[in-house]
C-alpha cells in the first residue's frame, strides 16, 4: 500500500454560510473558477450555529482539514453570529493542540456572496497547507 | 429519525452536459442504489423541468417515499420549485434536501471528471444520510391584525395613514407634539414649487381628520413594545396616561429635527442676527425682516460633513446605561459635527435665498459652500439662483469662517476663497447657517424598544440599505421619512407611500408564514442560566420558572443559542445537531 | 378579476419591486419586459455603492422571485403597443416577439450556444463582449431561457439539432396578446447621453476612452474580461485612470440641464473598485460638485480620498487628445482650485454620462396618452403630493423613467413600492 505523501488526498469538509460564503461558493462555480476536489461542503444557516461538537467529531472521524466560512464582521446575517464563531476558534485551536492535532487543520475565513474567486482560492490554499501537514494524526489509530 | 423508516427518492439531474459532462451521472445513480434508506434513485436530463417534476412526483407516489433528494444546482436557486413538487406529491416540504452538485462540483471540476464524480457520490451519501435524519415541519403561521400604528405625525406619518387608511385599515397615528404637521409646520416655502408649506400641510391634515379609519393621538409618546409582527402591543404614553393598543404592523415615521448649533459655534447665540436656515424660514413667513439688509451671507455644511461619528452599538449596553448611552451620543455630536452630508441643505439655502432676492431684489447674497448639492431637476434651481444674483462662492472648508460684530453693529464673516486662495472679509447683516437633519433624541429609546438597529450616522437602520430601504431587520416594522436619513418633502412622500405599501401587503394576506428553522428549548436539560437569552440578537429567548422559552415569530433560526448552551439544551429545527452530525458523518466515512 | 390585474411596463429593479409588493398581496402582475430577461441597469452592475454589494448576488433572489410567485406572469421579449381604457378596466395590446425558444422546454443549459457559428457584440456588455445569435443575455437570466436574434442568424439550424430539450422553434411567429388590467406601472428606466455628441472627448474615435457602463462590464467577473480591467486598445491594464463627470448632465447645449443624481456617487465607487483591483493603478476624478449625498456617502468619498487616494480635481476638462501610438490620452482642463491650466496623459478614460430618457420613452408615453416633461420624463401628476402618478388616472410611474430623483437603488425601489401602493389605493377603492 502506497503511503507516500505525493499521494495523499486530504479530506476536508468545509461549513459554509448559507448567506454569505455559501453564496460565495456558488459563484466560484458559476464564474466557473476551478479549485481541488478535496473538499465537501455542509451548508449552515449562520457561522454561528457551529456547534464545537461538530468540528471535533469532524476529526474524530477523520477529517484531515475543517474550514469554516462565513460572512465578514459587520455582515453577518444575524448581527453576531460570525463574532461568536470566532471567539470559539480561539479556544478550539487550543483544545485541538491539547489532542494532538494541528491546529492549523482547523481553519476560519470570511467570504462574501460576491467573492467567488476568493473562495477558490482559498480552497486552493487550504488543500494545498493540509496536504503538507499529511493525513488526521488521529487516523493512524 | 420519525415513526417510520425512511424511504429516500434520489434525483440525480444531468443538468444538459453542465453536470452529465462531468460527472458520470449513472455511476452515482448506481453508487446511490447501494446508500442506506434509499428506496429509489433515478437520473433525469433536467429536474427542474416539467418532466423532472412530474417524475418526482409519480415515483413518491409510486415507491411510498418520504424524503425526497435532488442532487443538481444550488438550492439557492431551485429549492422552492422542489419543494413545491414534494408538497404536490403529498411531502411535507422539509422532508426534502439538495445536494449541490453543479456549482459545487461539476463546474468548478471541469478538467477531473473522475475525481468531480467521486465527489458526486459522497455530496450525495450526505444529503441522503441529512435527508434520513429530516422531520416533517409545520410553518408556524401568524394571524396579521389589520391595523397599524404610525409612529410620528409629520408629512411622513401623516402620508402613511392615509395611503393605508384608503386602503380599508385602521391606523393609529401618534403624535408626541400637541398638533400634526411635523417640521412642515415650520417651513416657509417649499421647494420646488415654492409653494406655501400650508398649501400641503392644510389639505393633509384636514384628510387625517376627516378619515374615519384614522384615529390621531397627539401629545402621545410610545412607551413600551411588545409582541412581534401580526401582534404587538404597544403602550402609547399621553402625559401620565397611558393606553394600549393592539396592531400588526408599525410604522416609524418620527422623522428628524434640524440641529441647532451649541452656543459660539460660528457664534450662534453670542451675535445678533446669526439664525439657522429654519429660523431664516421663521423670519420670512412671519414678515420679521423689515428693512432690506445691504448683504445676507449663507454658509453651509455647519455641523455637518465634519469629524468621525462613533457608530452606535446598542447590543452592548444593558438597559440601565440607555440615559448615559444618550448622553455621551450627544455630547460627541455636539463636540465634533455629523461626518454625513445632509443632502437638502443645498437646496433649502438656494430656496431661502432666492425667496430673499424676491422680497430684497438690492439685497446681496452669498452661499459659502464646499460642493453645490442640488441634483435632479433642482439644477435648474441653481441656475435660477445664479441668474438673480446669488453668489456662490467656493470656501476652503478645513477653515472654519471667523464672524465678528464691528463697531457699529455690522457683522463681517471672515473666509478663504478656494479659488483664490485669498482671504476674503464679507461685511452683511445676517448670517444663515445651513445645519444637518440629525437624529431626534427619541430615536435612540425608539431603537431599543422596537428591537431596530441605529445607524452609524444615528438614524435607524433599514433592513439593506439597497435593496429593502423601508423594511427593518424586525419583520412588521417599517420605516418612512427622514427616521432613516435626511430626505427632502418629494423623497418623504415617496418612502412614505412605499413603506405603507410594504405593510399593506403584510396586513392584506392576514396570515404569514415562517420558516420552521426556530430553536427548540429541552426544557429537562434547561438549567435556567439565561446565557440564550443575552446573546439572542432578536430577544427570542425568554426565561420563565428557571427555564428558558423560545417565541417562534421572533427566532430567525441562527443557531447561536444552540452552539453556545453549556447544556446543548437547545436544538434547532431542520438543522439538528443529529442532522449535522449525520452529515459530517458521511462525508468522512463510507458505510455498507 | 380585472380590479385585481395589474401590468407593469419595464422589468428593471423598480417594475421588479411593484409587481413584489402587488403579487404578495394577491394582485394579478403581468411583468413586460422588451428584453429576453428581466433585470435591467442594475444586472448590468458589478457593485453597487457605498456598501460595495455585488449587484447581482442582491438583485438575483428578486429575480427568481418574480418567476417563481404563482401571482407573476413574466412576458419577457415583449412591448405594449396599444393602451385603451380607464382605471379599473384597461385593455392593453402586448406584442409578444418571437424568441423561437420555447420557454417551456428550454433549460438554459446552453449547447445551442456553444454551436452556433455567428458572433456578435453583446449588447449586454455595451459592446465590449460577444455572443452568439442565439443567446442568453447573461448567466443568470430570469427567464432562464435562449433567444435567438434573428436579424443575425443565418439560419443554419445547428441549435435546432443540438437541442435536447427540443426547445428551439425557428417557425415562431410574433403574438398579440390582449390584456385586462385595472392599473398600469410603467418602469421602463434610462438609457445613457451619447457622449459622441461632445467631439472633443473623442468617444467613438479613441479606443480608451469609454464610458461608465462600459467600464462596469469590464469590472464585473462575470463580464467580458472575466472582471480583470485592461485598456480596450491593447488589453494593457491602465495605470493611469480618469474619470470626467457631468458629461452631458448640467448642460445647457444639449437641454440636459439637470443632475443626473448618481453619476459622482458611481464614479467615487468605481475609482475605488479600481484602485482594489489594481493597487498600482492612480485615478483622478475630474468634478465641478462633488455630488456624494446620501447615505454614507461624504464618509465613502472621505475613505476613498484618505484610504485609497483617488485624486480629486475640480475642472470640467476641455479637451481630449489621443497620442496615436501609445493611444494614451492628454487631457487639458482648468484646475479651478489650484487656479492653473494643465495637460495630463492618462491611459484610461471613463466619462460619466448623463442618464436621459430612453428613446422609445416618448412612444411609450404617446401609447399610454401620459404627458412628458420637457426633459422627456415621465411627468408626475404632482411631484409633491402625487410623485409617481403620471398624468393619466390609473398609469403610475417608477424609476429613473420619472427623472433622476435621487436616481439610486433605494430610490427606485422605494417609487416602485409607492406605487404597488396607489394602485392599491386606487383599486381597492373602484
Amino acid at each position: 500500500m502506497q503511503e507516500a505523501k505525493a499521494e495523499f488526498e486530504p479530506v476536508i469538509l468545509a461549513f459554509c454560510c448559507n448567506w454569505c460564503s455559501y453564496a460565495g461558493a456558488d459563484l466560484a462555480g458559476t464564474s466557473r473558477f476551478e479549485y481541488p476536489t478535496n473538499v465537501r461542503i455542509i451548508r449552515v444557516m449562520c457561522s454561528g450555529r457551529m456547534d464545537p461538537t461538530f468540528i471535533l467529531s469532524a476529526f474524530r472521524w477523520g477529517a484531515d482539514g475543517v474550514l469554516i466560512t462565513g460572512c465578514h464582521p459587520g455582515d453577518c446575517h444575524y448581527v453576531q453570529g460570525n463574532y461568536m464563531m470566532e471567539r470559539r476558534f480561539g479556544f478550539l485551536k487550543e483544545v485541538l493542540g491539547h489532542l494532538g492535532i494541528e491546529p492549523q487543520r482547523l481553519r476560519l475565513e470570511w467570504i462574501s456572496a460576491g467573492e467567488g474567486e476568493k473562495f477558490a482560492a482559498l480552497i486552493r490554499d487550504t488543500t494545498q497547507k493540509i496536504k503538507e501537514l499529511g493525513p488526521n494524526p488521529l487516523k493512524a489509530t | 429519525m420519525g415513526e417510520e423508516e425512511p424511504r429516500v427518492g434520489v434525483f440525480i439531474c444531468q443538468c444538459g452536459v453542465n453536470i452529465g459532462g462531468v460527472v458520470n451521472v449513472q455511476s452515482v445513480v448506481k453508487y446511490a442504489k447501494t446508500l442506506p434508506n434509499v428506496a429509489y434513485a433515478e437520473d433525469n436530463i433536467y429536474t427542474c423541468s416539467e418532466a423532472g417534476l412530474a417524475s418526482i412526483k409519480k415515483a413518491t407516489k409510486e415507491h411510498r417515499l418520504n424524503r425526497v433528494v435532488v442532487a443538481s444546482c444550488t438550492p439557492r436557486t431551485h429549492e422552492p420549485l422542489f419543494r413545491s413538487a414534494c408538497r404536490e406529491a403529498g411531502l411535507n416540504h422539509y422532508l426534502f434536501e439538495m445536494a449541490n452538485i453543479r456549482e459545487q462540483c461539476s463546474w468548478v471540476h471541469a478538467h477531473q471528471a473522475e475525481k468531480a464524480t467521486k465527489k458526486a457520490k459522497d455530496i450525495v451519501r450526505m444529503a441522503v444520510a441529512r435527508a434520513s435524519w429530516l422531520n416533517p415541519q409545520e410553518e408556524p403561521e401568524l394571524d396579521i391584525k389589520d391595523v397599524a400604528l404610525v409612529i410620528g405625525g409629520g408629512i411622513a406619518g401623516m402620508t402613511t395613514a392615509l395611503t393605508l387608511a384608503n386602503q380599508g385599515f385602521k391606523v393609529y397615528l401618534a403624535e408626541k407634539e400637541p398638533q400634526l404637521g411635523g417640521n412642515i409646520r415650520t417651513l416657509h416655502k417649499l421647494y420646488p414649487t415654492m409653494q406655501d408649506s400650508a398649501d400641503l400641510l392644510d389639505p393633509t391634515i384636514n384628510a387625517v381628520n376627516a378619515n374615519r379609519n384614522i384615529e390621531t393621538l397627539t401629545s402621545t409618546m410610545v412607551s413600551d413594545v411588545k409582541g412581534y409582527v401580526g401582534n404587538f402591543k404597544v403602550t402609547l404614553a399621553k402625559e401620565a396616561e397611558k393606553r394600549e393598543v393592539e396592531v400588526g404592523v408599525i410604522i416609524v415615521a418620527c422623522g428628524a429635527m434640524n440641529y441647532t448649533p451649541p452656543k459660539g459655534l460660528y457664534q450662534y447665540g453670542v451675535l445678533p442676527n446669526i439664525v439657522t436656515q429654519l429660523e431664516m424660514d421663521g423670519l420670512l413667513k412671519n414678515g420679521k425682516i423689515k428693512k432690506p439688509p445691504e448683504r445676507v451671507v449663507m454658509i453651509q455644511c455647519v455641523g455637518a460633513r465634519k469629524g468621525e461619528i462613533r457608530a452606535v452599538d446598542l447590543a452592548g449596553f444593558p438597559k440601565s446605561d440607555t440615559a448615559r448611552l444618550l448622553a455621551k451620543i450627544l455630547k460627541a455630536k455636539k463636540e465634533e459635527g455629523w461626518p454625513y452630508c445632509s443632502k437638502i441643505c443645498c437646496m433649502n439655502a438656494i430656496k431661502n435665498a432666492i425667496l430673499i432676492k424676491d422680497k430684497f431684489p438690492e439685497t446681496d447674497v452669498i452661499i459659502l459652500y464646499g460642493d453645490v448639492r442640488v441634483y435632479k431637476e433642482y439644477e435648474d434651481f441653481y441656475s435660477m439662483a445664479r441668474e438673480s444674483q446669488v453668489k456662490f462662492v467656493k470656501h476652503i472648508e478645513e477653515v472654519t469662517p471667523e464672524i465678528m460684530q464691528g463697531p457699529e453693529g455690522k457683522l463681517t464673516v471672515t473666509a478663504y476663497d478656494a479659488l483664490s486662495g485669498q482671504e476674503i472679509a464679507l461685511p452683511c447683516d445676517w448670517v444663515v447657517l445651513s445645519t444637518p437633519l440629525i437624529p431626534h433624541k427619541e430615536e435612540v429609546l425608539l431603537a431599543r424598544m422596537l428591537k431596530v438597529p441605529i445607524s452609524s450616522d444615528g438614524f435607524l437602520m433599514e433592513a439593506h440599505v439597497k435593496l429593502r430601504p423601508v423594511d427593518t431587520q424586525m419583520d412588521g416594522i417599517f420605516l418612512a421619512g427622514a427616521a432613516s436619513g435626511p430626505k427632502d418633502v418629494p423623497e418623504s412622500i415617496v418612502s412614505a407611500k412605499a413603506a405603507a405599501a410594504r405593510a399593506a401587503t403584510l396586513m392584506a394576506n392576514k396570515k404569514m408564514r415562517t420558516e420552521a428553522l426556530t430553536s427548540v428549548v429541552d426544557e429537562e436539560q434547561c438549567i435556567g442560566c439565561g446565557l440564550c437569552e443575552e446573546i439572542c440578537a432578536y430577544g427570542a429567548h425568554y426565561l420563565e420558572d428557571g427555564k428558558s422559552h423560545t417565541i417562534a415569530a421572533l427566532c430567525r433560526g441562527c443557531g447561536a443559542c444552540a452552539a453556545e448552551c453549556p447544556r446543548r439544551a437547545i436544538g434547532m429545527q431542520h438543522y439538528t445537531d443529529d442532522q449535522v452530525l449525520a452529515q459530517i458523518k458521511a462525508g468522512l466515512v463510507e458505510e455498507a | 378579476m380585472t380590479e385585481k390585474t395589474v401590468l407593469v411596463v419595464g422589468g428593471g429593479i423598480s417594475g421588479i419591486q411593484a409587481s413584489l409588493d402587488l403579487a404578495s398581496r394577491g394582485y394579478k402582475v403581468y411583468l413586460v419586459e422588451k428584453s429576453p430577461s428581466i433585470g435591467g441597469r442594475m444586472a448590468q452592475l458589478d457593485k453597487t455603492f457605498p456598501t460595495m454589494d455585488c449587484s447581482m448576488c442582491i438583485l438575483a433572489p428578486k429575480m427568481i422571485d418574480c418567476s417563481h410567485h404563482h401571482n407573476v406572469q413574466l412576458l419577457t421579449y415583449s412591448e405594449v403597443k396599444k393602451v385603451e381604457g380607464s382605471p379599473g378596466n384597461f385593455v392593453v395590446t402586448v406584442l409578444r416577439k418571437p424568441r423561437f425558444v420555447d420557454e417551456t422546454k428550454c433549460t438554459g443549459c446552453g449547447i445551442c450556444s456553444d454551436h452556433c457559428p455567428v458572433e456578435v457584440p453583446n449588447e449586454f456588455d455595451e459592446q465590449f463582449g460577444m455572443r452568439k445569435a442565439i443567446y442568453m443575455p447573461f448567466p443568470q437570466a430570469v427567464p432562464r431561457a435562449m433567444t435567438v436574434d434573428k436579424v443575425n442568424c443565418i439560419e443554419c439550424g445547428l441549435c435546432q439539432k443540438m437541442c435536447q430539450a427540443g426547445a428551439v422553434d425557428l417557425k415562431q411567429q410574433p403574438q398579440e396578446v390582449a390584456l385586462n388590467v385595472g392599473a398600469i406601472i410603467v418602469s421602463i428606466g434610462f438609457d445613457l447621453f451619447d457622449p459622441a455628441q461632445i467631439p472633443t472627448y473623442g468617444y467613438g474615435r479613441y479606443r480608451n476612452v469609454i464610458t461608465a457602463l462600459e467600464l462596469e462590464r469590464l469590472l464585473c467577473a462575470s463580464g467580458p474580461t472575466g472582471g480583470h480591467l485592461i485598456r480596450p486598445s491593447d488589453g494593457r491594464i491602465p495605470r493611469k485612470i480618469a474619470f470626467i463627470q457631468c458629461v452631458g448632465s448640467r448642460d445647457r447645449r444639449f437641454g440636459t440641464t439637470y443632475c443626473s443624481s448618481i453619476c459622482c456617487k458611481y464614479s467615487v465607487k468605481d475609482a475605488v473598485l479600481i484602485r482594489e483591483h489594481e493597487p498600482n493603478a492612480t485615478v483622478s476624478i475630474f468634478y465641478i460638485d462633488l455630488r456624494a449625498f446620501g447615505k454614507g456617502f461624504q464618509e465613502f468619498v472621505n475613505r476613498a480620498k484618505s484610504e485609497y487616494g483617488v485624486r480629486f480635481i475640480r475642472s470640467s476638462p476641455g479637451e481630449i487628445k489621443e497620442d496615436p501610438v501609445t493611444k494614451n490620452l492628454a487631457i487639458w482642463y482648468e484646475d479651478t482650485v489650484a487656479g492653473r491650466i494643465e495637460n495630463t496623459e492618462f491611459d484610461l478614460v471613463v466619462l460619466s454620462p448623463a442618464l436621459v430618457p430612453r428613446t422609445d420613452a416618448r412612444e411609450l408615453a404617446k401609447v399610454i396618452g401620459a404627458k412628458v416633461d420637457d426633459y422627456g420624463f415621465f411627468k408626475a401628476a404632482n411631484i409633491l403630493t402625487n410623485p409617481v402618478d403620471t398624468t393619466v388616472p390609473g398609469i403610475f410611474a417608477c424609476g429613473y423613467c420619472l427623472g433622476p430623483k435621487t436616481g439610486d437603488i433605494p430610490d427606485s425601489i422605494m417609487q416602485g413600492s409607492a406605487t404597488a401602493a396607489r394602485v392599491a389605493e386606487v383599486l381597492e377603492s373602484v
